[in-house]
């Protein structure tokens, strides 16, 4: 039970993950191609981050805690980074300077995007090995 | 310079020339038309349209780069007496813009300065060609007549990339070295350089008269008219201009670039430049105008530089280009009297733009179908011409009414922006004060001034009758002022919870001048004596500010921060840091000039969204984070001025000159800029105080002609196909009358195909003023080590490329090249590393004054920038002494000398002038009577506490003739009297000695070895 419990919240945390980089990169996008105001940009951008952030944690610890060192390993560097990023009070996206930075914001969460996509892949390949596991 | 007068020397070596060159009817020239034209010396100049140019430096021709003279030389003498021989293609079509700027020629205007020029063509009506550099093409009046078809021999035919081996014949016949200028002697730039030319010219007036040397006249491309007959490739190939620099001639060397010999010391192996042989920017800022030639209706460089004044044709170019790429704006740069920019009112139709790039009408757009279309120059689309617009063309293509239309001819022009302009109706001028009265502020005299100035000020605030103005002041509580006209006293309304900051009256606080003058003066009277006794210590900076965005908010405008007491209360309350000197060499370094609190990021951008506009005024002695208040006017286009230690005996005048002039200068409100370029190129970085509302929009809440901006471009297509690009600035602003504007300046610059024209048309200033802003941002997040190797590296770099374009012809060992354009840039280079900004680490500079001083160079215009970086020094004690002085006498107070400790004697007086100060420096042994007249019963005092006041002797009023004339140069700063004995520690170290950029001081190097380092690592890297 609580391995199928396991499985289905990795996958609704992967899921939101994914859609909340994807609403950022949307709106770096937007801004890139004049269709939003930096100021909506960057709020909205920001509303989402710590959410992010935390959503992230809770995924690295329901691994950690489930025991798939693999997958924990993998979000690792994602993780710390975050950290890092949080306690230098720079993961906020900054109105005055987003344009100068647009091309960093925009590498850093295409970069998160494929580290999702890797876990993803990898969590399917092992969900399908257990359940095949499982009928042997 | 060595470089200058290029063709000359070449001329003895001439053999046959006078044939051809002295043939005085025009008919007979004309066939030959060409080969004159590949030939230096300019054979007829009858009447010179142009004023000669021969002393001017030629890089305002453009370098002799591959001027005739190379490719002439080698020519078999025979040739010239052979007419079945092709003479050589005209030189312009060889050297520069081959294919494009034929299609110019025919262009239909001609520069102004002609007299009769042939009646306009159709095409472009640009005037647009290059006058080749130094191609001395004789200008025919006589054969001037229109010449509508065109060579088109060279079209399409670059010239040869500098790399090209030499052709064939060139290279046989090596220039007779007798007639060269020694070759050793060429190196030495300056002094060489003027004696070579008088021998040559004589010998050159024996054959064509009179000529003024070396000039070029600005339609003598158009000669380019005659020599259709020059067939096509094969003698091109030939006869094409030596790739610059090609081994075939040495005389080219001298024409292409400048060089500096390293000696060597004798008796020891150290290598040594000669430093009096350095070059040196002793008459300031040179304006480029080589683009003005070619483009007549370009508007003036105040407004707009680039930082090379050609675009290079492809991505691989510009790769090649170490220097940056781009350009420097100061859109509303004052302009001298008579030259005020035109104001256009299309009324009652809009604007006329391009209805696809959205670019403004320009004089180079063209006309055709009789008037009722025009063809954008920027992205070729062809427009309606609006009914109201509409004019006819004449029989040469123009309109009939281009003299009535300042748009049409002029680069530079104002636009009444129609209704569609506005998102609201346009503000008027708003000014709201917010004023520190903590103790410090009270002690330091800085209120009274203040005070005293506005009042002052209140009759010549611009946008009478429809100015606002508003008042605060804060210590541990915020103090409103209700101004309401009703009133007869203002009423001070304390608001002291700062957690929750409200506003009382909204209304009422911000009242209109006119209406309420009276109680604004009421008020300024008692705002001294108000808080004299006030002995609060705290500053509530933070929450202050919050009110007075709050006040501001329905309108923007700007707001002035005076303020005295590092702000502690509330929310944005900063600390003390920069004490700290283990930061120093670390990667934390940079946070120390970054804002401690992001809340003053937030506030500045909130500033700008409501068009506001921040100056602040800083006059702690403490520590007072210029650093995060500076944000605040780094984002809103506003200006940061720090007086450290204000006192109001002391640095009263220069706040009072320096806020007048903040208050009653001519500010574009709410203004957006954006610069724009055809497709291809793109603007990628802005540099400067302003906050971008888009990819290329500049948010300008207020803006003034002392703000500079920079930016850089990039190009998008691998290739360019068009031979000139078209950038036009627009500034969409409120002027203080109420009425929406629209500043429009365009340029055109061709687009070059090779690297040593973007080389020849660079322009030093602008690349300094881009270096500067992208050190200082650097150094924002980096150590300022790394900022500073930065700017050598990038030195090097471009030097480095510059250097292979000619080291493998020639044999340069020891020898340092540097294209003559860019003569200065190692010097501003060093002075940059040297400036206060950049300065060494800790304890060089006071962390506050470190970042104003960043502040500040951000938003300097050119011109301001190079003079802080390389100040005047003038001796003035024999101008003083002397017996009688006449009325212009003053000029001889205007020899600048090179910045060194040498040139200090200590006899003399000196005046060190960098725009924001005056330092007088009075030698050891300096004749009592100077010192005694000028500093009365002081001058045996300690200088630091004598001032300098005008005594009643001629000398002192001399001294502040002299004083007053350097200040009138420029007046956006107020330059204050700073006394300094020689010898006087420590204060002559760091007012003088550590700004005498050329000298070794600390660990820096001097400007010799500085120069002997970036040669080394050009050669050696």
């Amino acid at each position: 039970m609580a391995e199928v419990l396991y499985w289905i919240s990795t996958f609704v945390l992967i899921l939101t993950l994914l859609c909340m980089l994807g609403y950022q990169l949307i709106l770096l996008v937007d801004l890139e191609f004049d269709y939003i105001n930096p100021y909506d940009s960057t709020s909205r951008i920001n509303q989402v981050v710590l959410p992010e952030f935390i959503i992230l944690g809770i995924f690295c610890f329901t691994n950690l805690i489930a025991g798939h060192w693999f997958t924990f390993f993998l979000s690792l560097p994602c993780m710390y980074y975050n950290a890092r990023l949080y306690f230098k009070r720079e993961h906020l996206a900054d109105v005055t300077e987003i344009y100068n930075k647009l091309k960093w914001e925009k590498n850093k969460r295409l970069f998160k995007v494929a580290n999702l996509v890797i876990i993803f892949v990898f969590s399917i390949l092992s969900l399908v090995w257990t359940l095949t596991e499982d009928v042997h | 310079m060595g470089t200058e007068n290029p063709g000359r020397p070449t001329f003895p070596a001439r053999p046959v020339s006078s044939p051809f060159a002295a043939a005085p009817a025009p008919q007979t020239v004309t066939p030959f038309a060409s080969m004159p034209g590949s030939d230096p010396p300019p054979p007829f100049r009858p009447t010179p349209p142009a004023p000669p140019q021969a002393s001017s430096p030629f890089s305002s021709f453009g370098p002799p780069v591959r001027p005739g003279a190379p490719s002439f030389r080698p020519a078999p003498p025979g040739r010239f007496n052979d007419p079945s021989v092709p003479p050589p293609p005209p030189p312009q079509s060889s050297n520069f813009l081959p294919a494009g700027n034929f299609q110019q020629f025919s262009a239909p205007q001609f520069p102004p300065a002609q007299p009769r020029g042939p009646p306009p063509m159709m095409g472009q009506p640009q005037p647009s060609f290059q006058p080749p550099p130094a191609v001395q093409t004789q200008s025919f009046p006589a054969s001037f007549p229109p010449q509508p078809q065109m060579p088109h021999v060279p079209m399409g035919s670059p010239p040869p990339p500098p790399s090209a081996t030499t052709p064939g014949p060139l290279g046989t016949n090596v220039p007779p070295t007798a007639y060269q200028p020694s070759f050793p002697g060429y190196a030495r730039m300056q002094p060489g350089a003027e004696i070579q030319p008088p021998p040559m010219h004589s010998a050159n007036q024996g054959n064509y008269g009179p000529v003024p040397p070396a000039q070029s006249s600005p339609f003598a491309p158009n000669q380019g008219g005659y020599v259709q007959q020059p067939p096509v490739a094969a003698p091109l190939g030939m006869q094409h201009m030596p790739p610059p620099g090609s081994a075939s001639s040495i005389q080219g060397l001298t024409e292409d670039f400048s060089s500096l010999a390293v000696q060597t010391r004798p008796g020891t192996i150290d290598q040594v430049f000669d430093a009096k042989e350095l070059p040196r920017p002793l008459d300031g800022d040179v304006e480029p105008n080589n683009l003005a030639e070619m483009y007549p209706m370009n508007c003036n460089p105040r407004y707009l530089r680039l930082t090379t004044g050609a675009l290079p044709s492809s991505q691989s170019l510009a790769s090649r280009w170490h220097l940056p790429l781009g350009a420097v704006v100061c859109p509303l740069a004052e302009s001298p009297d008579g030259e005020e920019v035109p104001t256009v009112n299309f009324a009652p139709a809009s604007v006329v733009r391009c209805r696809r790039c959205r670019t403004y009408v320009n004089p180079y757009v063209t006309f055709t179908e009789a008037g009722r279309k025009f063809r954008c120059n920027v992205c070729t689309l062809l427009n309606d011409v609006p009914s109201e617009y509409y004019a006819q063309l004449d029989a040469t293509g123009r309109r009939v009414d281009l003299n009535q239309r300042p748009e049409l001819t002029q680069g530079t022009v104002e636009f009444v922006a129609p209704t569609e302009y506005m998102v609201r109706p346009p503000m008027p001028p708003v000014y709201f004060f917010l004023i520190d009265v903590s103790i410090s502020a009270v002690k330091s005299g800085m209120i009274e001034v203040v005070a005293e100035t506005i009042k002052s000020c209140l009759d010549e605030l611009p946008g009478f009758p429809r100015t606002q103005i508003g008042f605060a002041t804060f210590d541990s509580t915020i103090h409103f002022y209700n101004m309401k006209s009703s009133l007869t006293q203002p009423q001070m309304l304390v608001v002291s919870d700062l957690d929750d900051i409200f506003v009382p009256l909204p209304d009422d606080l911000l009242v209109n001048l006119s209406e309420s003058r009276s109680v604004v003066d009421a008020f300024l009277d008692s705002l001294p004596t108000m808080f004299q006794d006030n002995v609060n210590l705290e500053s509530a900076f933070g929450p202050a500010l919050k009110a007075a965005f709050m006040v501001m908010s329905q309108l923007g405008g700007k707001l002035l921060i005076f303020q005295n007491t590092l702000p502690s209360l509330g929310i944005g309350r900063l600390r003390l840091r920069g004490d700290d000197t283990r930061v120093y060499g670390t990667d934390k370094e940079h946070g120390l000039r970054l804002p401690e609190d992001p809340f003053y990021k937030q506030m500045a951008a909130e500033f700008s969204k409501l068009q506001i506009s921040v100056n602040v005024y800083a006059f702690s002695d403490k520590y007072t984070d210029i650093a995060s208040l500076g944000t605040l006017a780094k984002y809103t286009a506003g200006q940061v001025y720090y007086y450290p230690a204000f006192q109001s005996a002391i640095h009263g005048e220069k706040l009072r000159h320096e806020l007048r002039r903040d208050l009653i200068r001519e500010t574009a409100w709410e203004a957006v800029m954006r610069i724009r370029c055809a497709k291809g190129v793109r603007f990628t970085t802005y540099h400067g105080n302003f906050m971008l509302r888009s990819t290329d929009l500049l948010a300008l809440p207020a803006v003034d002609c002392d703000k500079a901006f920079a930016m850089q471009l990039s190009l998008e297509e691998t290739l360019l196909t068009t031979q000139t690009m078209y950038f036009q600035v627009a500034l969409l602003y409120t002027a203080s009358c109420g009425e929406r504007r629209i500043r429009v300046h365009t340029m055109a610059v061709p687009v070059v195909t090779d690297l040593a024209d973007l080389y020849r048309l660079a322009d030093t200033g602008a690349i300094v003023s881009l270096f500067s802003r992208l050190a200082i941002e650097k150094t924002l997040s980096q150590k300022l080590e790394d900022a500073r190797s930065a700017v050598q590296q990038k030195i090097v770099k471009g030097l480095k490329e510059y250097r292979n374009l000619y080291a493998v012809q020639h044999r340069l060992a020891n020898r340092m090249i540097y294209p003559e354009s860019l003569k200065f840039l190692m010097l501003y280079g060093l002075a940059l590393c040297k400036s206060m900004a950049l300065r060494g680490g800790f304890g060089d500079v006071p962390l506050d004054e470190r970042c104003a001083a960043g502040h500040t160079i951000m938003t300097l215009p050119i011109k301001r920038l190079l003079k802080l970086l390389y100040p005047s020094l003038i001796r003035v004690d024999e101008y003083l002494l002397k017996a009688s002085v006449q009325a212009d006498d003053l000029k001889s107070i205007e020899r600048r000398l090179p910045l060194t400790g040498e040139s200090l004697d200590y006899r003399g007086l000196y005046i060190y002038d960098d725009g924001f100060r005056f330092i007088l420096w009075f030698g050891k042994v300096i004749s009592p009577d100077i010192a005694k007249n000028l500093l009365g019963a002081d001058f045996a005092a300690e200088l630091s506490k004598a001032t300098l006041i005008e005594h009643n002797n001629e000398m002192s009023r001399r001294l502040m003739k002299v004083l007053e004339k350097l200040r009138n140069t420029d007046r956006a700063y107020y330059q204050l009297c700073h006394l300094v004995r020689q010898g006087e520690q420590p204060k002559e170290g760091f007012l003088l000695l550590a700004n005498l950029v050329e000298d070794q001081m600390g660990g820096n190097s001097g400007y010799a070895d500085w120069m002997l380092q970036i040669s080394r690592q050009v050669q050696h890297t």
